[in-house]
């Protein structure tokens, strides 16, 4: 069958990659100390993410994990230059092959932005022009970026579409986003982001607004890209379980720091910082036995601690004591394989849990090498 | 068992759909609720799953009669409430009552958080019971009970002159349940209580709203579209496509074992914070979106997304919610339910099946 699950036709977007074989090794995007700050005239200076670093290499996911008010959007807005100019600072550096994005002047950082970088928004009813129709939005990109004629971009974007799984993209593209269904939407507007076959594509919560059955499709679309291309991929997301089907790297984010960051199944077999601990022990699981109570985390995201005064985590912290309230807490190397986090008094690691996942066959060898998602084939519902 | 709570028969809500400025004509209908039965016990936690623009809110409604039901019938503790007055309806309301999903567009924002939770006492008077503790109606009675539900719901006494744009999404939601739960009601309709608010914040909502079903003895219905929270809190589970239910369990047997292709695949569809479960488990993908409910499929509604769809039945016959055999009274609305269980009847299209992801070539190279 030519068509595979997501409609995407049988690995075209491989062949017509212009970028040639892709080096999975390299670093593709180094974000390193970025800061930023939002001050409005005579207003308090917030900061909205505070020393946020983490690296991206081509084929690989690397999740930002946190509620709302945690700063992961800002820090992907950041990255993309997308930020108001105006009461607002940025500081650090966000290298992109060795070039910094956050100083680069607009015009070439317009040229790389849609060609080489690209982004999925979380709500695609406000981020596609509500008057234009959906086949201008893809071809203005490719009309942007590369030297084709309105024709060929036309059929280009026909092409886009379809692999994109939308089905008759010809009428498609003469309607307006409004008599899309809003899966057809998050698609379009994906399809707007690969137009020009991006390395770096940062998705926005790009399936919070969908769903749960045309979460699926639209995921295993993304997965398709990221093992075929190699097209490298941060995912911002607050949904814990998109994360551990889709991430290689995660990065729990708490107001506006980088709180815990690992490999994902070491984070969500062993996480260590008490606010990762908290929400996966305060979200329902589908696969959980009925009956057990939620452990909720207290208090409201709101209720913070500027950093500098202690971890911001504190006031809802259930271990919380004397030394969590001390100045810049350094996000610090814990147990295994790069994990790393900010905390003063970590969970202790399971000692049980780490054996019965050696003695367990099926999952040998992942727990030594937790990047190895081959494990044991069995099925599982 | 006593009589059921709420009874729930062929109920129907189709919105006319109307063309022409001067003369309305009706050019047809949006069957939001298609013919729904239901049927809650006294003391229990019914779910409804659904994707959005199933018609599950709309259902929920209609029961309250909030959405004046266009046929079948709605029984509560023995009487129809199709056929009541409207003040009879409006006293009857004071044993139902609703929590909404989202709390800011709920709540009136001028109103401070002592009006907001004493305006229903004003038009429905105290509970028998609170008549005991509280004495007669009056402000000062009200007062006393409203102050006493916010200590219930754990919200400081402080919040009573507070104003909703003041309060945490987490807490405006408590707001919200104590309002609905002040009248003392039998039945609490709560429509996506939970998915407006922030992860850790939507725990301390169930287990509130658990506490709170323990402590008054409340019957709920449970609408929401994230099926592990609805999983969490109910006892039994509908799953609605379309305006219909198109199965019915309890909530341990429908995780267990999935009987309807939909609830096969929305189930697989639901990702768990987990990767070693994420990455062992197979997944049954359905192709494009939910069709429109003003002309909906022939046959069996699903029958034009279903990864298990069969040559004959599907697109001509309706299937009825019927019990499957030999799995312990469960409901199911599919013909070919019992097949599916044996594994007589396969997913018919093979690329709609995404096998566990064993052996990515890109795996090797990471990290």
């Amino acid at each position: 069958m030519s068509t595979s699950i997501t409609g995407v036709e049988d690995r075209t977007l491989v062949r017509r990659s212009a970028r040639g074989p892709v080096n999975r090794n390299e670093v593709l995007l180094e974000v390193r100390d970025l800061r930023v700050t939002f001050q409005r005239r005579g207003g308090v200076a917030t900061r909205a993410v505070d020393g946020v670093s983490f690296a991206v290499k081509p084929g690989e996911v690397v999740g930002i994990v946190g509620e709302s008010g945690s700063g992961k959007s800002v820090t992907s807005m950041a990255v993309m230059g997308l930020l108001p100019s105006r009461g607002v600072q940025v500081s650090g550096q966000a290298l992109y092959r060795g070039r910094d994005l956050l100083t680069l002047p607009p015009g070439e950082l317009s040229d790389l932005r849609g060609r080489e970088l690209a982004m999925v928004f979380q709500d695609p009813m406000s981020s596609l022009n509500p008057v234009v129709p959906v086949g201008t939005q893809v071809t203005e990109v490719l009309l942007r970026h590369q030297d084709i004629s309105r024709a060929d971009a036309r059929d280009e974007a026909e092409d886009l579409l379809r692999r994109c799984g939308i089905p008759d993209p010809r009428r498609r593209l003469k309607e307006y986003p409004h008599q899309l269904s809003g899966g057809m939407r998050q698609r379009a507007l994906i399809a707007i982001a690969l137009a020009c076959k991006p390395a770096l594509l940062i998705c926005d919560e790009p399936t919070t607004a969908l769903d749960v059955t045309i979460q699926a499709q639209v995921l295993e679309l993304l997965k398709e890209l990221v093992n075929d291309l190699g097209t490298a991929m941060v995912m911002i997301t607050h949904d814990l379980g998109v994360v551990a089907g889709l991430c290689d790297s995660v990065n729990v984010m708490y107001a506006g720091r980088v709180v815990e960051s690992a490999a994902r199944r070491e984070l969500f077999g062993h996480p260590r910082h008490r606010y990762t601990e908290g929400l996966l022990a305060s979200i329902p699981r589908l696969d959980a036995p009925r009956g057990e109570p939620l452990r909720p985390i207290p208090g409201t995201p709101r209720d913070v601690l500027g950093w500098d005064q202690g971890c911001a985590f504190a006031p809802r912290c259930r271990h919380a004591a004397d030394d969590c309230i001390v100045g810049d807490l350094p996000l610090e190397p814990m147990g295994r394989m790069g994990h790393e986090v900010r905390c003063v008094h970590p969970a202790p690691e399971h000692v049980e849990r780490l054996r019965s996942d050696l003695s367990a066959p099926v999952v040998a060898g992942t727990t030594t090498d937790a990047d190895n998602s081959a494990s044991g084939g069995g099925e599982l519902r | 068992m006593s009589e059921p709570l709420l009874e729930v028969t062929g109920l129907e809500v189709h919105f006319p759909i109307k063309r022409g400025l001067v003369f309305d004509r009706t050019v047809g209908h949006v069957r939001a609720v298609d013919g729904v039965d239901l049927t809650v016990q006294r003391g229990q936690t019914f779910g409804l799953v659904g994707e959005s623009g199933c018609g599950k809110s709309t259902l929920g409604r209609a029961i309250l009669r909030l959405e004046e039901p266009t046929g079948g019938s709605v029984r509560f503790d023995g009487r129809d409430l199709g056929g009541l007055g409207s003040e009879p309806l409006r006293k009857m309301r004071r044993r139902m009552q609703m929590v909404f999903q989202d709390p800011l567009s709920s709540l009136d924002p001028r109103a401070s958080v002592e009006s907001l939770l004493t305006e229903p006492l004003t038009v429905h008077g105290l509970s028998e019971a609170d008549r005991q503790e509280f004495g007669r109606d009056s402000t000062k009675s009200h007062a006393a009970k409203a102050s006493a539900m916010l200590d219930v719901v754990g919200l400081p006494g402080s919040a009573l002159a507070k104003y909703p744009h003041e309060f945490s999404g987490g807490q405006r939601q408590r707001i919200g349940i104590a309002r609905a739960m002040i009248l003392n009601p039998d039945l609490v309709i709560a429509d996506e209580p939970v998915s407006a608010l922030d992860v850790s914040v939507q725990a301390q909502v169930i287990n509130l709203l658990e506490g709170l079903q323990d402590l008054l003895g409340l019957t709920y219905l449970v609408i929401a579209h994230d099926l592990a929270v609805v999983r969490h809190i109910s006892d039994v589970i509908g799953v609605m496509y379309l305006g219909t239910i198109v199965e019915q369990a309890d909530s341990d047997d429908l995780y267990a074992e999935p009987l309807h292709p939909y609830t096969i695949a929305l189930m697989s569809a639901i990702p768990i914070p987990d990767p070693d479960v994420e990455d062992r488990r197979e997944r049954i993908l359905l192709r494009g979106d939910l069709p429109s409910p003003a002309n909906p499929p022939s046959g069996c509604r699903f029958h034009t997304r279903c990864p298990y769809r069969q040559a004959t039945r599907c697109d001509t016959e309706v299937p009825a919610l019927r019990p499957v055999e030999g799995a312990g009274g469960r409901l199911v609305a599919c013909h070919w339910a019992e097949d599916i269980r044996s594994g007589a009847v396969h997913v018919a299209d093979p690329t709609l099946l995404v096998e566990p992801d064993v052996g990515v070539p890109a795996a090797g190279a990471r990290g």
